[in-house]
């Protein structure tokens, strides 16, 4: 039996050995032995540099017709060109890049011309051929993000001219046109590759596994789950200059990504809470800014949901009961009030003094105008999703303890997004918690709140119900000036701060880890990160 | 002498008809093992697609954006692609139909047929399961064996806590802990993901990065490959080590207490060949079977293990299809496991079969 005991632990420590020493082996500190120099960035052996960036995927495609997730615009960004863009952190002023563009004075016609000599990576030139296609075929493949060009008809001119035609004032439309969905694909080999401008479309298996851009990038691999590698376009021929050779971005859990950026196993980590980046250690340098994503509370105006919620004194009640500075502190590091809902990064948005304020006395009095005598009212939100790091279910009870507190009384329903989401959809929430990102750089994204707007309506909000406001939407979606446009929409966050069914809450902060070696880390609201703006120091 | 003990063959059946009553027997008993399999897999179908179906949420609302579910054309298109416009028996019909030919859908989260994603992400999950499998049945039941052997002892304690606490330790949070003792504190363990960044995989052959490595002979690849899968490994062994510890200890211990037992010692066989004839061939049968259970809950269960190590498996693909009511995708996982425990299960009935002789009998 003695012998027995004694093999038994011999197997059990040579296993453990063997692990350790295969661990060894693999590095560890410098992961693989394939790389060295591990902070800012990584040389590889044969003098190529790499740099990882490690984020929490959200990808279904990377065809620029078809992608609408986080991850697929970060990856989009660095394989396709758009017509226009936004420069480094700029948020507000659009920037030619394959075209410039004029526009005429009703902003209901877009010129574009363009830029000489630009190449795909293939090295054929990019033509308004592929222009018109490609924005053609992101209407017709009838996607996430074909909303984009609703009402916008597509033609080409001439050999270097296109021209964009909408019925109504279109001043968003330069915004909208340099999201990563609207890039430029080659479209003589995406038709080669089944591709085409309407449903028939056969093209994205090829585009999964080959880009067809003239980005800064090209696609080596993607695996949805694990990870995406990019390398240099050695025909790129465009303003940026991308320094390194390859970008390796790795779908990693956050409190992994904290590890592995903090030991200069990545580069870049994009996934970190506000809280996670409070606790970094020495050796690492965090890009905090407001981010984009506005987290809010919708009050459902129809009586036929709650006659309570519906009545303009419970609004006002919960709108002075909320204590935005608490909220804040949930939020973490890099976090805001928002202001309203236009968030502090677009034109347009409010001023500090123009945001909801806490006040207790005028909370309990409205409240008991509406007539809150502690009925219970429910209040759901979705409890398996973090907007930009932020836990909602901890947001949801700080609200419930503050609204408690002036007499209304919440139940807290926590549910999935996948069911929560209906009820959302289908305005059927008493009060919801919920949060939107930008769709395009431009603040005609947020209209959507406006009465018989999409969101307006998930409210109970319906056409007609602020004739005041409406006006404002209205002037929103067309005024082109842009000194005007700044007056119109700064009107309409104090309209809606004041009259709307809507409590902005808090923009979470965006959190970008990076080692001190790595420049041109900038928050983008779309793309979040522009991995060919990253330089070595 | 008596003529019985003249011929000590002398009543026995000849010894090649006993051999070939005990081959149809055994052939007999496989051939039930598989058809209650059959029929199973088929009960399973149905009750992942009602399960799936019984969901609240509409699919649609959970693949499509926000915009993209707001236009009508869109939606209507969505569910005619994927046949969520007919009825639920229509649906399940369908699906039969396409299982017939290995066609598991499409994944309306990563656009991929659902077989190819699982051919990713199964190999993934497996490489993890085998070692910890293994590693946890050499040394669970040694320990149970020994713990057992040491009723009562300073040593049976100590094991019996150590299994406890081996149990009792979520997964979780002993993957975070060895995580960042053994990655983060000490750099003995490389990081997450199941290669470097820089290393390529091998050719794929079994999807099992290890294995493919040493068809492939990408000796560095190989080593990169074993070093990432030690952590995760590690900790799925832990956990499973305890289980069987606990178990095994228990078996051994009924089996301890069996007159057959009692009888061989009275015979004076020695305590070695007691224990290892009469005692661990006794409590095999049971062991084997949580052996089996436990294999096949580390392939399933394995999702926040997967989540910690960035591990692109199973459990990893498992939780997002069931958060983004990927229905077709939730129905393939239910589907492998469910095949993973019947072959499981299969396996180990069949071993039964060789191991007890009251089991292929039917006794």
């Amino acid at each position: 039996m003695i012998s027995t005991r004694t093999s038994g632990l011999r197997a059990a420590a040579a296993a453990g050995a063997a692990a350790l020493l295969l661990s060894a082996c693999g590095g560890g500190g410098e992961p693989g032995g394939t790389t060295s120099g591990g902070a800012g960035g990584q040389t590889a052996k044969s003098g190529a540099t790499q740099i990882v960036v490690d984020t929490t995927f959200d990808i279904k495609t990377i065809d620029p017709g078809r992608e609408y997730e986080p991850t697929g615009q970060i990856l989009v960004k660095a394989l396709y060109d758009t017509l226009l863009t936004f420069a480094d952190d700029d948020t507000t002023t659009v920037v030619a890049d394959l075209a410039s563009y004029q526009s005429n004075d009703d902003q209901t016609e877009f010129t574009f011309t363009m830029a000489p000599g630009r190449v795909f990576s293939d090295g054929s030139p990019v033509t308004v051929d592929d222009a018109v296609f490609s924005l053609k075929r992101l209407q017709g493949l009838k996607g996430n993000p074909s909303f984009l060009l609703d009402g916008v008809s597509v033609e080409k001119v001439d050999d270097q001219t296109l021209k964009l035609t909408t019925a109504d004032p279109s001043p968003a439309l330069p915004a909208v046109l340099a999201t990563p969905s609207c890039g430029i694909v080659n479209s003589k080999l995406v038709q080669e590759n089944g591709g085409s401008t309407d449903e028939s479309d056969a093209a994205e298996e090829f585009l999964n596994q080959t880009s067809a851009g003239s980005g800064p990038y090209v696609l080596d691999k993607l695996d949805t789950a694990s990870e995406a590698v990019l390398v240099k376009n050695p025909n790129y021929n465009g303003p940026q200059t991308p320094v390194y050779d390859t970008v390796i971005v790795r779908n990693t859990e956050p409190a992994t990504q904290k590890m592995n950026v903090e030991r200069g196993d990545s580069q870049v980590a994009l996934g970190l809470s506000g809280d996670m980046v409070e606790s970094l250690a020495d050796g690492v340098e965090v890009e905090s800014v407001p981010s984009a994503t506005v987290v809010f509370l919708l009050i459902n105006s129809d009586p036929a949901v709650s006659e309570l919620t519906s009545k303009p004194e419970f609004v006002k009640a919960v709108k002075a009961a909320i204590d935005y500075d608490s909220l804040i502190e949930i939020a973490g590091r890099g976090a805001a009030q928002a202001n309203g809902l236009v968030p502090s990064v677009f034109l347009g948005a409010l001023e500090d003094s123009e945001a909801l304020k806490y006040d207790a006395a005028a909370a309990q009095a409205a409240a008991q105008a509406a007539g809150a005598t502690g009925q219970k009212l429910t209040l759901s939100f979705p409890n398996d999703i973090d907007p930009t790091g932020l836990n909602l279910t901890t947001l949801a009870e700080r609200i419930q303890s503050q609204l408690s507190a002036v007499g209304i009384e919440v139940d807290l329903a926590p549910a999935p997004f996948a069911t929560e989401i209906d009820a959302y959809r289908d305005g059927k929430e008493q009060i919801g918690l919920w949060y939107w990102n930008p769709d395009y750089m431009d603040p005609a994204n947020y209209l959507a709140f406006g009465p018989g707007q999409t969101v307006g309506l998930r409210a109970g909000w319906k056409q007609g119900a602020n004739a005041a406001i409406e006006e404002l939407v209205s002037r929103g979606y067309t005024t082109g000036d842009l000194a005007e446009r700044k007056t119109v929409f700064e009107e309409w966050g104090k309209a809606m701060n004041a009259d709307g069914p809507f409590v902005p809450l808090v923009q979470p902060g965006s959190n970008v880890v990076y080692q001190p070696s790595v420049t041109g880390v900038y928050y983008n609201p779309v793309w979040l990160i522009n991995v060919a703006g990253l330089g070595q120091s | 002498m008596s003529p019985a003990s003249a011929n000590p063959d002398a009543g026995r059946p000849p010894s090649g008809a006993g051999g070939g009553r005990r081959h149809s027997a055994l052939a007999r008993y496989v051939a039930k093992r598989l058809v209650i399999a059959v029929g199973l897999l088929f009960g399973m179908t149905l009750v992942t697609f009602c399960l799936t179906n019984l969901v609240p949420g509409d699919p649609v609302a959970a693949a499509l954006g926000q915009r993209a579910a707001d236009d009508p054309e869109i939606v209507a298109r969505f569910r005619t692609e994927y046949g969520l416009d007919r009825s639920l028996p229509a649906q399940y019909l369908a699906y039969l139909g396409r299982l017939i030919r290995f066609d598991l859908g499409t994944s309306w989260q990563t656009h991929h047929a659902v077989a190819a994603d699982l051919a990713k992400a199964v190999p993934a999950t497996m490489e993890i399961a085998f070692g910890a499998i293994v590693g946890a049945a050499l040394i669970g039941i040694t320990f149970g064996a020994w713990s057992a052997y040491r009723r009562g002892l300073a040593t049976d304690q100590v094991l019996r806590l150590v299994s406890l606490i081996g149990i009792s330790l979520p997964t979780f949070w002993t993957a975070i802990v060895c995580f960042y003792v053994f990655y983060y504190r000490l750099g003995w363990a490389p990081g997450s993901g199941r290669l470097t960044p820089g290393v390529a995989a091998p050719p794929n052959v079994t999807g099992m990065y290890t294995v493919d490595a040493l068809l492939a002979g990408e000796w560095r690849t190989f080593v990169d490959a074993s070093a990432h899968l030690a952590l995760p490994t590690l900790v799925l062994t832990l956990y499973t080590i305890g289980l069987l510890t606990r178990f095994s200890r228990t078996s051994i211990l009924e089996v301890l207490d069996q007159d057959y037992v009692r009888a061989a010692k009275a015979k004076g066989l020695p305590g070695r060949v007691v224990f290892f004839r009469y005692v661990l061939r006794g409590a095999a049968v049971p062991v084997l079977t949580v052996v089996g259970l436990a294999f096949g809950s580390l392939l399933s269960g394995t999702v926040l293990v997967e989540s910690v190590f960035g591990w692109p498996g199973l459990g990893s693909y498992a939780y997002q299809a069931a958060s983004k009511l990927d229905l077709l995708a939730v129905m393939g996982v239910g589907l492998v496991v469910g095949l993973v425990y019947l072959c499981v299960n299969l396996a180990v009935d069949l071993a039964y079969g060789f191991i007890d002789p009251r089991v292929r009998v039917g006794r």
